[in-house]
């Protein structure tokens, strides 16, 4: 093995890590604010994919605009969806099996409403620079990755500054560390839950817009990449920005490095991060970031 | 009110004089297609009231019970074609998916609530993919049952009828006995019970175990009925996603932590299922999501709990007691 075939797979899992982050925060911050697993997660993402592509293919809007404008289409969406459906839902510091089952409710719906439409066949974007690549030494790096991992990585700087800065993110930020304490100083739960679920919505739209340049994609688009952004909270800790960014990165390193293991051929390679998932839920409960904290606190 | 002897009410009778009904059904020269139909909702009914023993009575929504109802099809699909009995490929059909939920719950059960949900969904599908690749299951293409029998659809009706009512007579002693209130104990609070003697971890691996046996003997009757099975992901795959769902639905539907609930929401799932998929193959998921929407937020205790209501209002009074009772 030379030193390009080790290096390959690092280029292509700190590309794939932008993505997998962007499609994790999302969920992130909506389980975090509201304490919903959210399972729909993958039929948003699904119908992100479609938006672009029929945007490219009616109007020639290039798939990265056509992500951009998911956000703001997604971010209403989803406050609709948590005004009709998600705030009935009885209030709990825990994920409850009624969340879970709702949820689900709506990804089935969502699910059987793209296939009516668009039909059971996959899709994908072409786009003038699907095929291009730049090249570095001896590395041919394609372009269209490059732009996603550069589009999701500013996404999600914006995002971070944003709510760090707003009335808003620190109303939600006080609502994730503690939620009684917040509403005693006037933080509005209600007004709160609807914008992060609706910014949850939007970036799950985006992130599902980007990964279309990548992959083809059919209404049954969104369930490995759910599986993977369970992976991605799980091993982040569930409600941490930078947990996310770790659990993206580890898991892309995973997953483009298991085909160096001997034998495993790469029908196999899915069961992977699934069995992944399990093992972080085991040893790493409170994920990375639970870990680091435990090592500061103690040293 | 005397508890002495058990009263010999409607509710105690109507289960048994259904049941004897159904015995004697396929006698009256009835369609076979009606048949068909009873067969499979039997089958799905048992799964019903198997996955209700883990996620009703106790507290734990798994999502991977399409594993048992796989590995169930497929240990009977190979046993028999490998000349064996049946019947003995039924019983180590449940033998093998008792050993897969000790796989599967060893692990799994050391987390709690929506975590063990999620975990399950992980192995759920990494055993999918497994099983779509290996050599023995035929892979992608699926593996055909080849019995050297007749084929007799009575047999087969009479299998699923058998194996349904000894399921509903487990859920009924699961619900009854000490085991039971030990698992509700850990359903409303896992600490308490701990704290009440109660083992969480290893309840949840028996009862655990034996929801997998029924699940299996399912899978294994029903492959032994369809003859030709597949591990793929898309509908009608015994390892697909779309099982599990249909596994868990049909509880929810009827109403979780019931003994009856389960078996109403296997009987009407099973029904509109064969309905449904011939009638709108196109729409059958969205009327699934719309159904459990609406019984999440409007009746979260399903059908049982509706009807409950619907009787309840022209009950006496006195009647109350009984339906504080059932929750």
């Amino acid at each position: 093995m030379t030193f390009e075939d080790f290096l390959d797979p690092l280029i292509s899992a700190l590309l794939l890590a932008g993505i997998y982050a962007a499609m994790s925060v999302g969920m992130t911050i909506i389980y975090g604010v509201m304490k919903i697993v959210n399972l729909a997660h993958a039929s948003f993402m699904m119908l992100g994919a479609y938006f672009a592509y029929e945007l490219f293919e009616r109007f020639h809007i290039d798939p990265i605009l056509g992500a951009i404008a998911a956000l703001p289409v997604f971010f209403l969406f989803g406050m609709a969806v948590h005004r009709l459906l998600v705030r009935w839902l009885p209030k709990s510091d825990q994920p409850t099996l009624a969340s879970l089952l709702l949820m689900f409710g709506l990804s089935l719906v969502l699910q059987n409403v793209a296939y009516l439409v668009w039909k059971n066949e996959d899709r994908s974007i072409t786009t003038s620079y699907t095929l291009s690549s730049y090249h570095l030494g001896p590395f041919g790096i394609s372009k269209v990755r490059v732009i996603v991992f550069v589009a999701a990585v500013v996404s999600i700087v914006v995002l971070q500054i944003a709510l760090r800065r707003s009335w808003f993110g620190r109303g939600m930020r006080s609502l994730i560390q503690n939620p009684y304490a917040s509403q005693i100083v006037g933080v509005d739960d209600r007004k709160t839950s609807m914008f992060t679920f609706g910014l949850g919505t939007a970036f799950a739209g985006f992130a599902g817009a980007l990964l279309a340049l990548l992959f083809s994609f059919s209404p049954d688009f969104g369930r490995p990449f759910l599986l993977r952004s369970f992976v991605i909270i799980v091993l982040g800790g569930l409600e941490s920005f930078s947990g996310v960014a770790i659990g993206a990165l580890i898991l892309a390193l995973v997953e483009s490095y298991s085909i160096f293991i001997p034998g495993l051929e790469a029908s196999y390679q899915p069961a992977i991060s699934y069995g992944l998932l399990v093992v972080v839920l085991l040893i790493l409960p409170k994920g990375i970031a639970g870990l680091l904290e435990r090592k500061w606190r103690s040293g | 009110m005397k508890t002495g002897l058990p009263r010999l009410g409607a509710k105690t009778i109507l289960p048994f004089v259904l049941l004897l009904a159904l015995l004697v059904l396929p006698a009256s020269g009835i369609k076979p297609n009606i048949i068909r139909i009873l067969f499979i909702t039997f089958v799905w009914t048992i799964t019903s009231i198997a996955w209700n023993l883990v996620g009703g009575f106790t507290g734990q929504v798994s999502f991977g019970f399409a594993v048992f109802y796989g590995l169930g099809a497929y240990t009977a699909g190979l046993l028999i074609n490998a000349g064996g009995n049946p019947y003995f490929a039924f019983i180590a059909a449940s033998g093998v998916a008792v050993l897969a939920s000790f796989l599967v719950g060893l692990p799994t059960f050391r987390l709690r609530g929506p975590y063990f949900a999620i975990a399950t969904i992980g192995v759920t599908e990494a055993i999918r993919v497994i099983m779509g690749n290996l050599k023995i299951t035929g892979g992608a293409s699926g593996l055909s049952i080849i019995e050297h029998r007749q084929f007799r659809q009575v047999e087969h009706y009479y299998t699923a009828l058998v194996t349904l009512a000894l399921a509903v007579a487990v859920s009924v002693l699961v619900a009854k006995s000490r085991f039971g209130l030990a698992l509700r104990a850990i359903k409303q609070d896992e600490d308490a019970a701990a704290d009440l003697g109660v083992n969480p971890y290893q309840a949840k691996l028996w009862i655990h175990a034996i929801a997998a046996a029924l699940t299996g003997v399912a899978g294994a009757i029903h492959a032994r009925y369809a003859v030709f099975i597949d591990p793929s992901g898309g509908a009608g795959g015994v390892f697909a996603f779309q099982t599990g769902i249909s596994i868990l639905l049909m509880p929810v539907i009827g109403g979780i932590g019931t003994v009856w609930g389960p078996v109403l929401g296997g009987l009407v799932f099973g029904i509109v299922e064969e309905e449904l998929v011939v009638n709108f193959p196109n729409i059958h998921l969205l009327l699934y999501g719309v159904l459990l929407i609406l019984i999440i937020l409007l009746e979260p205790e399903g059908l049982a709990g509706l009807l409950r209501k619907l009787f309840g209002l022209f009950r006496r009074p006195s009647g109350d007691s009984e339906s504080q009772r059932a929750y």
